[in-house]
C-alpha cells in the first residue's frame, strides 16, 4: 500500500525525466511517457480496492511524524478519484501519440514529459494531507498548464494563455495567503490538525477561512463570476491538452473544496455554495448556447458542468457530497472523451468550427456513435452516468428542499441537451459543405485515435454499468467525509 | 560581440567563477543542515554558466539533457527506499571519518540535492539556450541580420518563443517531423 501511494505520485515524475531524456528517440520515449502514466493508474487502481477492503490508508514521507512532515492519504474519496483521473490520463496521451502528426497536435517531444509533471501533480493533489503540499500540488498541475496551453506560440494561444496564467496565479497568490491565515489561527496546516482546530475558532474567522478558500477553490473550479478565463483559453489549445484540461484541472478545485470545507465543517456556507452554483449551472448552459465552435461550447459545459458537483457539496448532507462524489467519478472521463471527439471531428474536417462540418453521421458513422454516447451522458439522458450523477445531485437537492438550486439544475440539462443538439444538427446531420473537400484530413495516426478514443468511449460506459456499486463506494466515501474522525483518527493514531 | 564587451566583464568572470563554485558547493554540502541546498547551489552554478556566457567563454550546452537527469536522480532517490521496504523518501545516513576533516556524515539526501541542482542549472542552460544568448555574444552582426528565431534556439525545445500562427514554431526541428509526410 505504501508503495502504491507513492509510485502514483513519483513514478509520473520519473518517466517525465526520463522521457525528456530520451526526447529525440520518438518510440523509447513515448514508451517512457505512457509507463510513467500508466503505471500510476494501474497502483491506483490496486489502490482503490485496497482500500474498499482495509479502510484508510496514510504515507508519512520520509518516516515524519505527521504534525511535522507531509503526509499522503488514501481514503475512499481520493482512492476513488485517482484511477477514474489517471486513467483518463492514461487514454488521452495515447490519443495525443496518434495525433502528434497533425498540424494541430501538441509537440509530443514537450507535452509527454510536462504531462507526466502534470499528472504527478494532480496524484498530489488527491493523496496530499496537508494544505501546503496542496499547494504544490497545484502549482504542478499549474506550471506545466502555461507551457502545455501555449507552447505551440499562436497568437490565439498566447493572447488567452496570458489571461489563464494572470487569473491562476492571482489565485495561486491567494492560496498562498489563505494557507498562512489558516495557519496563524490554528498553528498548522495538516488538514487533519485543522479538521479538529478550524471549527473551534470564532465565527469570524472561521467563516473568513471559509469564504477564502471558497474564492480560492472556486477561482480554479471556475464557477460564476470566476470562470472568465475558461472558455477563451481552453479551445485554443490542442485537443488532448485541452481533453486533459477539462477532464481534470477544475475537477481538481471542486476535490479541494469538498475535501477542505467538509472536513472543516463549513455548512454555514452551504446557501452560499448553493446560490453560486443555480448560477454557475445556468449561466454556462447558455454560454455553450451561443457558441459555433464545438471545442467553445464543451468549454462552457465545464464551467455549467461544475455547478452539479458544487451543489452536491453545498447541501452539506451525506446524499449530497455522495452524489457530488459520483459526479466527479462521471465528469472526468466524459468531458475528456468529448473532446476528444472533438479532436477527431477537426481531424477530419480540418477544423472545429460547426459551420464548415457537416454530414459527417453519413461519413463517419463511428465518430456519431462515439460523440453521440459521451453527449447524452452529459445531458443526463438514462440509461449514462450522467443521468445517475444527476439524478442523486437532484434528489439530494429535494430532500434538502433546496427549490431554487433544482430548478437551475434542470434548466441547466435542458440547455446542455439543446447545445449537443445544436452540434450534433451541424456536424452530423446537416448537408456536407458546398466543397466536399475532406479538408487536411490525417490519415497516419488516425487509427490510434480513433481507438484511444472509442477505449474512453468504452470507459464511460463501464461508468454507466457500475453506476450502482460506485455510488454505494461514493456514499461511504461521503460518511467518512462527514463524520470526519475516520480521516483524522487514519492521519493522527 | 567577445571583442566589444567591457573588459571588467571579462576579467570579473574570469576571477569570479572558481570561487562562485566553491560557493555553489559549499551550499550543497552545508543544504542539509543548514540554510543552503540544492536548490541554491543550482542557481549558483547557473549563475556562473550565465555569465561565462554572456561573457562569450562557453556556448551553452545542452541543458535539457541535464534537466531530464537530474528530474532521473531525485525522483530515483525518492522510490530507492521502497526497494528496501522503507517510506517514500526515507534517507540513508551514512557517517565517516576522514583524514584532516574528522567525523563526516552525509546521506542519500545529497543525492537528491544533487539531482535537484542539476535540473537548476539545467533550466538555466536551457533558457539561455533558448533565448540564443550564446549565438548573441559570440557573432553580434550575424544575429542582428537574421532575426528569426529559429536561428537562435536551435536544441531549444522548451522555448518556442515564435508567435507563429497555426503551426507549431518548432516544426522544422521537431525530431517527428522527418517521418511526418505522408
Amino acid at each position: 500500500m505504501t508503495a502504491l501511494i507513492s509510485i502514483a505520485v513519483i513514478a509520473p515524475l520519473l518517466g517525465g525525466g526520463v522521457s525528456l531524456a530520451l526526447r529525440n528517440h520518438r518510440s523509447w520515449r513515448d514508451a517512457a511517457v505512457l509507463s510513467g502514466l500508466g503505471l500510476p493508474a494501474a497502483s491506483a487502481l490496486v489502490m482503490l480496492a485496497a482500500v474498499a477492503a482495509d479502510g484508510t490508508h496514510t504515507v508519512a514521507v520520509g518516516g515524519w511524524a505527521p504534525e511535522l512532515g507531509i503526509v499522503l492519504v488514501a481514503d475512499m474519496f481520493a482512492a476513488l478519484m485517482l484511477p477514474v483521473a489517471l486513467t483518463t490520463i492514461f487514454v488521452v496521451e495515447i490519443f495525443a501519440i496518434g495525433q502528434r502528426r497533425a498540424r494541430w497536435g501538441a509537440d509530443p517531444a514537450l507535452s509527454g514529459p510536462l504531462m507526466c509533471v502534470l499528472t504527478s501533480g494532480v496524484s498530489l493533489a488527491f493523496l496530499t494531507g496537508d494544505l501546503f503540499t496542496l499547494f504544490i500540488a497545484f502549482e504542478l498541475i499549474l506550471v506545466s498548464s502555461y507551457v502545455l496551453l501555449t507552447h505551440q506560440g499562436a497568437a490565439g494561444q498566447v493572447r488567452s494563455g496570458m489571461t489563464y496564467v494572470v487569473m491562476n496565479l492571482l489565485a495561486s497568490t491567494l492560496f498562498l495567503f489563505g494557507v498562512a491565515f489558516v495557519y496563524s489561527a490554528t498553528g498548522t496546516v495538516n488538514l487533519a490538525l485543522l479538521a479538529e482546530r478550524i471549527p473551534q475558532l470564532g465565527d469570524g474567522v472561521r467563516f473568513g477561512i471559509g469564504t477564502w478558500f471558497l474564492v480560492v477553490f472556486g477561482t480554479k473550479a471556475a464557477v460564476f463570476p470566476l470562470f472568465s478565463w475558461l472558455p477563451d483559453s481552453y479551445p485554443t489549445a490542442p485537443t488532448t491538452i485541452t481533453a486533459v484540461f477539462a477532464g481534470l484541472l477544475t475537477k481538481i478545485g471542486i476535490y479541494a473544496m469538498i475535501r477542505f470545507h467538509t472536513l472543516t465543517v463549513m455548512d454555514d456556507l452551504g446557501p452560499v455554495m448553493l446560490m453560486v452554483a443555480a448560477i454557475t449551472m445556468v449561466v454556462g448552459g447558455l454560454g455553450a448556447l451561443a457558441q459555433s465552435d464545438i471545442k467553445r461550447i464543451l468549454s462552457f459545459h465545464v464551467i455549467s458542468q461544475i455547478g452539479y458537483m458544487l451543489m452536491g457539496l453545498g447541501l452539506f448532507s451525506v446524499a449530497g457530497t455522495a452524489a457530488a462524489i459520483l459526479f466527479l467519478i462521471h465528469i472526468m472521463p466524459v468531458k475528456a472523451v468529448l473532446f476528444l471527439v472533438g479532436g477527431l471531428i477537426e481531424n477530419n474536417e480540418g477544423s472545429s468550427s460547426l459551420d464548415r462540418s457537416g454530414g459527417l453521421a453519413a461519413r463517419k458513422p463511428l465518430i456519431a456513435v462515439m460523440f453521440a454516447v459521451p453527449a447524452l451522458s452529459l445531458a443526463g439522458i438514462p440509461p449514462f452516468s450522467g443521468f445517475v450523477a444527476k439524478l442523486a445531485v437532484v434528489s439530494a437537492a429535494i430532500d434538502a428542499s433546496a427549490t431554487v438550486a433544482v430548478v437551475a439544475a434542470l434548466v441547466a440539462g435542458a440547455l446542455t441537451l439543446l447545445s449537443m443538439w445544436k452540434i450534433w444538427n451541424a456536424v452530423f446531420w446537416s448537408r456536407p459543405a458546398a466543397d466536399p473537400s475532406p479538408g487536411p484530413a490525417v490519415r497516419s495516426g488516425a487509427k490510434t485515435m480513433h481507438s484511444a478514443t472509442a477505449l474512453a468511449v468504452i470507459g464511460t460506459l463501464v461508468v454507466s454499468l457500475l453506476a450502482g456499486p460506485l455510488l454505494d463506494l461514493s456514499t461511504q466515501a461521503a460518511e467518512d467525509l462527514r463524520d470526519r474522525s475516520v480521516y483524522i483518527e487514519a492521519v493522527l493514531p | 560581440m567577445t571583442e566589444t564587451l567591457s573588459p571588467i566583464i571579462r576579467l570579473g568572470t574570469r576571477a569570479a567563477s572558481p570561487f562562485a563554485v566553491i560557493v555553489g558547493f559549499y551550499l550543497l554540502f552545508a543544504g542539509h543542515n543548514s540554510p543552503g541546498g540544492g536548490f541554491a547551489a543550482g542557481l549558483v552554478f547557473g549563475a556562473v554558466l550565465a555569465l561565462r556566457t554572456i561573457a562569450g567563454f562557453q556556448p551553452a550546452g545542452n541543458g535539457l539533457t541535464l534537466l531530464a537527469a537530474g528530474a532521473v536522480i531525485s525522483a530515483s532517490v525518492a522510490l530507492m527506499p521502497l526497494a528496501w521496504g522503507d517510506v517514500l523518501f526515507d534517507q540513508q545516513v551514512i557517517s565517516t571519518e576522514l583524514p584532516l576533516l574528522g567525523e563526516i556524515k552525509t546521506g542519500s539526501a545529497l543525492l537528491f540535492d544533487l539531482g535537484v541542482t542539476s535540473m537548476v542549472v539545467g533550466t538555466v542552460v536551457a533558457v539561455l539556450d533558448g533565448l540564443g544568448v550564446a549565438e548573441f555574444a559570440a557573432s553580434p552582426a550575424e544575429a542582428a541580420a537574421s532575426p528569426d528565431p529559429a536561428t537562435a534556439g536551435e536544441a531549444g525545445t522548451a522555448a518556442e518563443a515564435a508567435p507563429e500562427a497555426g503551426r507549431p514554431a518548432g516544426h522544422g526541428r521537431r525530431p517527428d517531423s522527418g517521418e511526418a509526410g505522408p
